[in-house]
């Protein structure tokens, strides 16, 4: 009996007023070819005749066990599996939460129940951001928290009601907290289709494609520039910015190379470790020390500092250039042009400690050893572990194992041949309070 | 002699006749005293086949817009009720084939509906609600208060309905509009099934386990072990032995003297995938199952649980439900791409082969 392909599901959260409704409506009315089944939230307001559009109430079904690893959806379950015995079958499944809702249980329902995982795979996970009020959220609820943690797709909607700097803050927080995520903008929902379905969103190839950074480290700063100067008095301008203060080091004798850039950085990581010299708007910057730019207040601030030789100076900034409009100016007030300038993966301070682990790391497992690390890890940190993904090299299998998982809910398989591509593994967590350290080096244990 | 027109055999199962209706036949059951099978699908239509031949008597498409999910034959089998994901449930008068009485239940999908035994009364669930309704169809009994969707109704007797969601079992009174007993357990039970006395309430639970009750007493008890999730449940009229799904294995509990607890169920293996339905034969220690796999088996029983395959066919297709004729000497099964096969039942034969292993769960007070 040969195996139909399995319809896949996407599941669309975010809070009220995120844009759920909007982005549903602009997916279904679209010309993609699919037939859409929607499973809507009992307060949905779909609008669209042509769709197979079911209102369920989100029944969220705890075991008696007491484990929230195995809550379900009991509504998903019921629904689905009916709607699966008609022959002119749907081919796509959106699945619309509340916007209070925890994803777990929707998520893990695709993993529990034998007769959906059957029939049905999870695509991924869309939530949409409300850029003008997440902030707030994120303060005040673990849900959003956990929306965005377990997100594959962060849609951050309404950008016209939010300036650009502070939509890069929030960009910025949201990739601290979730690193695998696509981050894309949105005014009304108005995203391409095939940007939020079809996702294969478990395929870390993808991730890395889409961001080549993702599995790089992450450091204090986000952003450097490189300045060629002159001897004299310079003096740094900053407008008004997402945040009330910002870290910086001035770094002399950088290189403009991205080999110069990470040693700056590396030099520098040490340097934002010691404790921050407060300055205030007028102060002098030390070069070559850690200091911290009070920006309370409105208007342009000013700080100077003195270039005693000529040379390439580096400014390794906590946020981007362009969430504060900095700039440089010589005495005579004209604007030094950047020589060159790159990015880093920030170290956001994590909200409610939600973060992202990754770890790379060429060479073969141990089976045996790797079992009983993946099963200790789900025992004791399932609760915190909100998603993983990724890829290992197992000894003695020809063909990468690649996985993923859901809390205590592990999914794994092996896929294409590695051929003659250098064996490794890229295995990425997203949780609560984890350990990236010490799960390091347990992979590693794991290796022949 | 059998009184279908009988294909060649294969153990007890003899192969009278095969039809087949629009698509996944979801339900059905044997109408006017066996002179004929009825069976509702998921496009919504509604087909009824002469018994003997299986030849279309009537047939309407398109009566449940988004598919029917439910039916019940009234017990004098010259009417029956369906339901579907339009919100209705629908009264025929099984001869001629015609709706006598629509009722809209509610806004949801109607997912169960049941005749309680002497025929006056028709219960159906709509999400959260339950309703009663009198033999003319008017609503007489109505109950919004179940903490989520209703899985499973049943009577267990003329005068009370049993209800099953997550998280208990209740009983109620709809001529008196009163709850008579609350059984509760966490844990979402996607499957009842009542013994014959109504005192054995038995459930199948999400978390791939069986519970049950005795209303008598009020103790219950914790079947695990399953492999997969048990929504497949029958009692034999005795209301000694109970069947359940869960697995690739049948597992039979006998309720004898003590049991089932601290005891070894019977472990029923032939099914190479999950069993779907269950039915026990009418007034006998005969059982027939019917898998994702397409097979139909029927087992002759001992008192204990344990029993031999003596009549076992591949349909195909999954097997959606299965239904013994009144008299025990016919059974219809029901598959997911929409195939009827009617056998005629014949004398106990040898038992049959019995292909490879299949594991079984365990016994256990919770």
């Amino acid at each position: 009996m040969d195996t139909p392909r399995k319809v896949p599901v996407t599941i669309l959260t975010g809070f009220l007023g995120s844009g759920k409704t909007t982005l549903l409506n602009r997916i279904l009315t679209e010309e993609h070819g699919k037939r859409i089944a929607v499973i809507e939230n009992e307060y949905g307001e779909v609008g669209i005749d042509q769709a197979l559009v079911i209102n369920a109430d989100e029944e969220v079904f705890e075991m008696s066990n007491g484990c929230i690893c195995c809550t379900v959806r009991g509504d998903l379950i019921r629904v689905l599996n009916n709607l699966n015995k008609r022959r002119d079958k749907f081919d796509y499944v959106l699945v619309e939460t509340t916007g209070l809702a925890d994803p777990g249980p929707v998520a893990q329902t695709f993993f529990m129940d034998d007769e959906l995982r059957a029939e049905y795979s999870l695509d991924g996970i869309v939530t949409l951001v409300d850029a003008a009020h997440i902030d707030q959220q994120l303060g005040r609820s673990d849900e959003s928290t956990e929306q965005i943690a377990f997100a594959d797709v962060l849609v951050l909607n309404k950008t016209d009601l939010v300036n650009g700097a502070a939509l890069d803050g929030l960009e910025a927080r949201l990739r601290g907290m979730n690193r695998m995520a696509r981050v894309v903008r949105s005014e009304r929902a108005n995203i391409a289709v095939d940007t939020v379905l079809d996702l294969g969103a478990f395929d870390l190839d993808q991730v890395l494609e889409r961001r080549p950074t993702f599995l790089e480290p992450e450091y204090p700063f986000e952003w450097t520039g490189v300045y060629s100067l002159d001897t004299g008095r310079y003096e740094l301008n900053l407008a008004d910015g997402p945040d009330p203060a910002m870290s910086l080091v001035v770094a002399s004798d950088q290189g403009t190379d991205d080999l110069a850039l990470q040693e700056g950085a590396e030099w520098c990581v040490r340097q934002y470790a010691e404790p921050a010299e407060i300055i205030h708007p007028g102060g002098e910057i030390p070069v070559g020390r850690h200091v911290n730019l009070q920006l309370d207040g409105l208007g342009i601030k000013s700080f100077f500092f003195e270039v005693d030789t000529p040379g390439l100076i580096g400014l390794y900034a906590q946020h981007l250039a362009e969430e504060f409009e900095l700039h440089l100016r010589t005495a005579d007030g004209a604007v030094v042009p950047v020589k060159a300038d790159r990015t880093w993966v920030a170290q956001h301070e994590h909200d409610n400690e939600v973060g992202s682990i990754s770890i790379e790391i060429d060479g073969d497992c141990d089976p045996q050893r790797l079992n009983a690390w993946i099963s200790k890890l789900l025992s004791e940190r399932g609760v915190d572990i909100f998603r993983m993904k990724g890829f290992i090299s197992v000894a003695g299998e020809s063909r990468r194992f690649v996985f993923q998982g859901v809390h205590m809910l592990f999914d794994g398989q092996p896929d294409r041949e590695w051929g003659d591509a250098p064996r490794r593994n890229q295995l990425v967590f997203i949780g609560r309070n984890l350990d990236g350290q010490s799960m390091r080096e347990e992979f590693e244990a794991c290796l022949i | 002699m059998s009184d279908l027109n009988a294909g060649s055999p294969t153990g007890v199962l003899d192969r009278g006749w095969s039809a087949a209706v629009g698509d996944y036949a979801i339900a059905g059951g044997w109408i006017l005293r066996g002179a004929a099978l009825v069976v509702g699908d998921a496009e919504g239509g509604v087909y009824a086949f002469d018994g003997k031949s299986g030849a279309t008597a009537w047939a309407q498409r398109d009566v449940h817009e988004g598919g029917v999910l439910a039916m019940a034959i009234h017990p004098s089998g010259a009417a029956f009720a369906t339901a579907g994901q339009d919100g209705r449930v629908l009264i025929w008068s099984a001869a001629e084939g015609q709706v006598s009485r629509a009722i809209d239940v509610g806004s949801g999908w109607v997912e169960n509906v049941a005749w309680s035994p002497d025929g006056q009364w028709l219960a159906a669930s709509c999400s959260r609600q339950v309703c009663a309704y009198g033999a003319d169809g008017a609503e007489v009994w109505r109950y919004d208060d179940h903490p989520s969707t209703v899985s499973a109704i049943a009577w267990s007797s003329t005068d009370e309905l049993a209800t099953a969601c997550y998280g208990r079992v209740s009983f109620f009174n709809p001529s008196t509009d009163s709850l008579r007993q609350k059984m509760e357990w966490q844990g979402s039970l996607v499957s009842m099934v009542l013994s014959p006395n109504g005192d054995i309430v038995v459930c199948g639970s999400q978390d791939n386990t069986v519970h049950f009750w005795r209303r008598s007493t009020e103790r219950d008890s914790m079947m695990s072990g399953y492999p997969g999730k048990p929504s497949a449940l029958a009692f034999d009229s005795a209301g000694t032995l109970l069947a359940t799904g869960g697995g690739e294995a049948v597992t039979v509990w006998s309720f004898r003297r003590k049991g089932p607890e601290g005891t070894r169920p019977g472990v029923l293996k032939f099914h190479h995938e999950p069993i779907t339905t269950l039915s026990f034969a009418p007034g006998a220690r005969r059982l027939a199952s019917g898998a994702r796999d397409g097979t139909v088996v029927v087992w002759s029983l001992q008192r204990n649980g344990n029993g031999s395959p003596i009549g076992a066919e591949d349909v195909g297709d999954s097997v959606a439900e299965l239904y013994w004729r009144t008299d025990g000497r016919a059974l219809a099964a029901l598959d997911a791409q929409g195939g009827v096969t009617v056998w005629a039942i014949g004398e106990t034969k040898d038992r049959i082969r019995r292909p490879r292993q299949a594991r079984g769960p365990s016994a256990g007070s919770s």
